[in-house]
């Protein structure tokens, strides 16, 4: 990817989870899963503002029914179905009750679009949610 | 109970696919030196992302990828004290063998039950599709494995206690 994109990405808002807010408590999950992922703070060095962007993220996540999973994925564009694939295997990390087999599907329906090259980007990328 | 299982699986051989792109490389510190980057760390350059697979708390495989080799651990789920006994000793046994399983590394990584180590030597001499279905059929079979092991000691203890209290 272009240096250009990461510039975007780190002038990117960090405020991820008061523009993400209102669209849950409105019960748009897939306009907040869209917001999360646009605005997801790759470029930053400070760790408080990831983990508080992957919180949100995973709440999105799982807010998101396992029907709906299908059409949320298919909405998004390559690249952010790369910094999905970020935060499902951030997700892994942090197993709570019922999110992990939440998660795997998610990655099957992620892989099913992004294929290897999202995960091979997940491995090898710098830029890290 | 096997319904996150699948997905589990599948998800374990995506990602090792996707890791397991391994080439020779020679070390950059020592002349004529080759070791698995993974093990060694002497540089960050060459070490990839290390990525969580899980499937609840109890069970998960870390999987530590670097330009020749890559690391998978594997966390056995253990529901009670027979178990825990029961996986310590089998991966004891297997771990002193590990030289007859080739990619089976000799101690698990801190935290995991049991590790193995492939390197780009293991990705040239055998088929990389059927080294992923190893580790799978690894994962697949060692709870049933457990499971048969803990039946098979309920059921010798009840014969025991049964043959020892005929006497009274």
């Amino acid at each position: 990817m272009t240096s250009k994109y990461y510039e975007n990405k780190s002038n990117a808002r960090h405020d991820n989870y008061e523009i993400a807010t209102p669209q849950l408590e409105k019960r748009r999950y897939i306009e907040a899963l869209k917001l999360v992922l646009g605005n997801a703070p790759v470029g930053s060095t400070n760790q408080q503002v990831k983990d508080n962007a992957l919180a949100i993220t995973l709440k999105v996540l799982l807010a998101i029914k396992s029907a709906q999973i299908e059409e949320a994925v298919g909405n998004l564009s390559l690249d952010d179905i790369d910094i999905l694939m970020k935060y499902i295997y951030r997700g892994f990390e942090y197993p709570s009750e019922g999110s992990s087999g939440h998660l795997l599907l998610w990655h099957e329906k992620a892989f099913n679009v992004g294929g290897s090259g999202s995960i091979v980007r997940v491995l090898s990328d710098r830029m890290r949610v | 109970m096997s319904a996150t299982l699948k997905p589990y699986l599948t998800a374990v051989r995506h990602t090792l696919t996707s890791a397991m792109c391994l080439e020779h490389f020679s070390s950059q510190v020592v002349e004529r030196y080759n070791k698995p980057e993974v093990e060694v760390r002497t540089s960050e350059e060459l070490l990839l992302n290390p990525v969580i697979i899980s499937r609840n708390a109890n069970e998960k495989v870390l999987i530590e990828s670097s330009i020749n080799s890559i690391r998978v651990s594997i966390m056995i789920k253990q529901a009670d004290e027979i178990e825990k006994i029961l996986c310590k000793k089998f991966m004891r046994f297997m771990m002193m063998r590990a030289e007859n399983f080739i990619v089976l590394r000799r101690k698990p990584v801190d935290g995991y039950h049991i590790s193995f180590l492939i390197t780009n030597f293991h990705t040239e001499q055998m088929y990389k599709h059927k080294l992923v279905d190893f580790v799978i059929y690894f994962m697949e079979e060692i709870d049933k494995e457990i499971s048969e092991m803990k039946l098979a000691v309920n059921a010798r203890a009840r014969i025991c206690s049964e043959e020892f209290l005929k006497r009274f």
